[in-house]
């Protein structure tokens, strides 16, 4: 009897870490198929911000028939969250834990919010729309739970992006950085468009049973897919773990007042602001644009945001490369800001005189732009972190640019009612109200370019020193 | 398995360690349990179940 415990128990040792979520070994060189399936995070994210930006608000408005205010201000919700992002990160930076892991019970715990705000959302809303029996429910039933499932499902993505991207580049060496920002970024963009497509096509024919299937299915797909991310990604570090119990308790205000101080980086968060308001109202606007402006069909309009996209992948690579090679962020971030001013310039123009084919240069131009501009601030942010405190950094890059391409793309929504609501401006004069946007985001570029100059020249000074002791030759992307 | 004092049972982690996955999984319980609670509660109102 006894030897059969034995021989149980040798069993189940050497099965049972397989299927604990941590790697017992750490390795120097993380492969590509590791990164991969950690970015597949980013999807989810995607798929959040895909269902609350741009699905939801067209089900809650025409078939639930929900006031547009509340479904703005519903929408709204998640944006609150956005600044904590800071504390998140701040937060995961500082985790005390036995097994040394910092990141992954963020992740977890993200996942989970993220999970149960799709999980109740449908019943939520079927419930604020008075549906069914729904109708004689006290009001504040539908519009808290409603409130609760848009705070979570925030709540969750907030964590989920902000220390998984820590995670990421806790994972890499420094002057891979660029290739993880890269990839992030890439899957980001791939979980938005496939989403939005996906969800495009399963709402196409409405039913509140569909709503249901289509919104919990996302909270189990971002279960999956947020487990086999993390699974195994963190080591289990009894040294750490000992470190992290020795640490001194950190304040929040210390290490921010620590990473303030540090060089250029209020100067480069107010740029990563004013760029990425520009960028933002652009995403929302450029579809009504061309078919009231313009007179493109719904399929052109279509092919204009897949080209939008493809500028923007187009903008990840560029500086992935060059980012790589040793090129200053800082420098990359102006041409991808600069990048964007000529491209609106062109859209506006395109409404005067030359038309569809401008514009078509324009869009591309715009999502070049934003594309090199992303890449650019996310990867100087990370190098301009203090030492030990990525997520903190990575968390307000996080908060200031979610909070800015939020506020943007509400901003652009509300003129863009505006102007698809019956009795506005048609005819040649519909161009009018858009081009004073686009002519607000050339300006927040230009001012971002301004802001920016002085980090580069500053950068220049030692970089050349450096250059010239190490590298004689330094390969150089333009 | 190693012979470091502190690591209990099969799979080698030391209690504390076990203590930590453990409360992962008490806190994820407590999670999931409120959200299906809230769910409940929710498609009751839309269609009443219990008469």
């Amino acid at each position: 009897m006894i030897s059969y415990r034995t021989i149980a128990l040798r069993k189940l040792a050497s099965i049972g870490p397989r299927y604990l979520p941590f790697a017992d070994v750490a390795t120097e060189e993380v492969p590509l198929s590791r990164l991969i399936r950690l970015s597949l995070f980013q999807v989810t994210v995607g798929m959040a911000l895909v269902l609350l930006v741009g699905t939801l608000n067209r089900v809650m408005i025409v078939e639930l028939a929900v006031p547009a205010t509340l479904v703005a201000g519903m929408l709204a919700l998640p944006l609150l969250f956005a600044p904590l992002r800071t504390f998140i990160g701040f937060k995961s930076d500082t985790h005390k834990s036995a097994l040394g892991w910092r990141r992954v019970p963020f992740i977890w715990k993200g996942t989970m919010y993220q999970f149960g705000g799709f999980a109740v959302m449908p019943f939520a809303l079927l419930v604020l729309s008075g549906y069914a029996e729904a109708v004689d429910a006290p009001r504040f039933v539908g519009l808290g739970s409603a409130a609760l499932a848009f705070l979570l499902v925030g709540a969750g993505l907030h964590i989920v992006q902000t220390v998984g991207l820590a995670l990421a580049t806790d994972l890499v060496k420094e002057e891979d950085h660029p290739k993880v920002v890269g990839l992030m970024y890439v899957m980001l963009l791939l979980g938005m468009v496939v989403s939005a497509l996906v969800y495009g096509a399963l709402l196409e024919n409405y039913t509140p049973g569909r709503l249901i299937q289509v919104i919990q299915g996302s909270a189990v797909l971002t279960i999956i897919l947020n487990v086999i991310a993390l699974w195994k990604q963190e080591t289990r570090n009894p040294a750490r773990a000992r470190e992290m119990e020795a640490a001194p308790q950190e304040h929040f205000k210390t290490a921010w007042s620590n990473l303030v101080a540090q060089k250029g980086m209020v100067r480069l968060l107010v740029v990563i602001g004013l760029g990425t308001f520009g960028y933002g109202m652009a995403d929302v606007l450029l579809e009504p644009y061309g078919g009231q402006a313009l007179g493109l069909s719904v399929a052109q309009t279509t092919k204009l945001t897949a080209l939008l996209a493809a500028g923007t992948l187009l903008g990840f690579g560029i500086a992935s490369r060059a980012l790589g090679q040793g090129g200053d962020p800082a420098r990359l971030a102006v041409i991808g800001a600069l990048i964007g001013v000529p491209g609106f310039a062109a859209i506006v123009l395109a409404s005067a005189f030359v038309g569809p084919a401008l514009f078509i240069v324009g869009t591309g131009m715009t999502g070049l732009g934003a594309g090199l501009f992303g890449h650019a601030t996310l990867t100087a942010t990370i190098r301009n972190a203090p030492s030990g405190q990525v997520g903190l950094s990575i968390g307000t890059w996080g908060a200031v640019q979610a909070t800015c391409a939020g506020v943007g793309i509400a901003l652009a929504g509300v003129v863009r009612d505006i102007l698809v609501a019956p009795g506005a401006i048609t005819g040649s004069q519909a161009h009018m109200p858009y081009n004073v946007v686009f002519t607000i985001e050339i300006a927040c570029l230009v001012l971002a370019v301004v802001v920016a100059v002085p980090l580069v020249a500053r950068r220049m000074k030692p970089s050349r020193r450096q250059d010239t002791v190490q590298q004689p030759n330094p390969v150089e992307v333009p | 398995m190693s012979d470091d004092p502190d690591k209990v049972g099969p799979t080698g982690l030391t209690l504390k360690e076990a203590e930590e996955v453990h409360s992962y999984l008490i806190d994820g319980t407590r999670v999931f349990g409120l959200i299906a609670l809230l769910a409940h509660v929710l498609t009751a109102f839309t269609t009443p179940w219990l008469g």
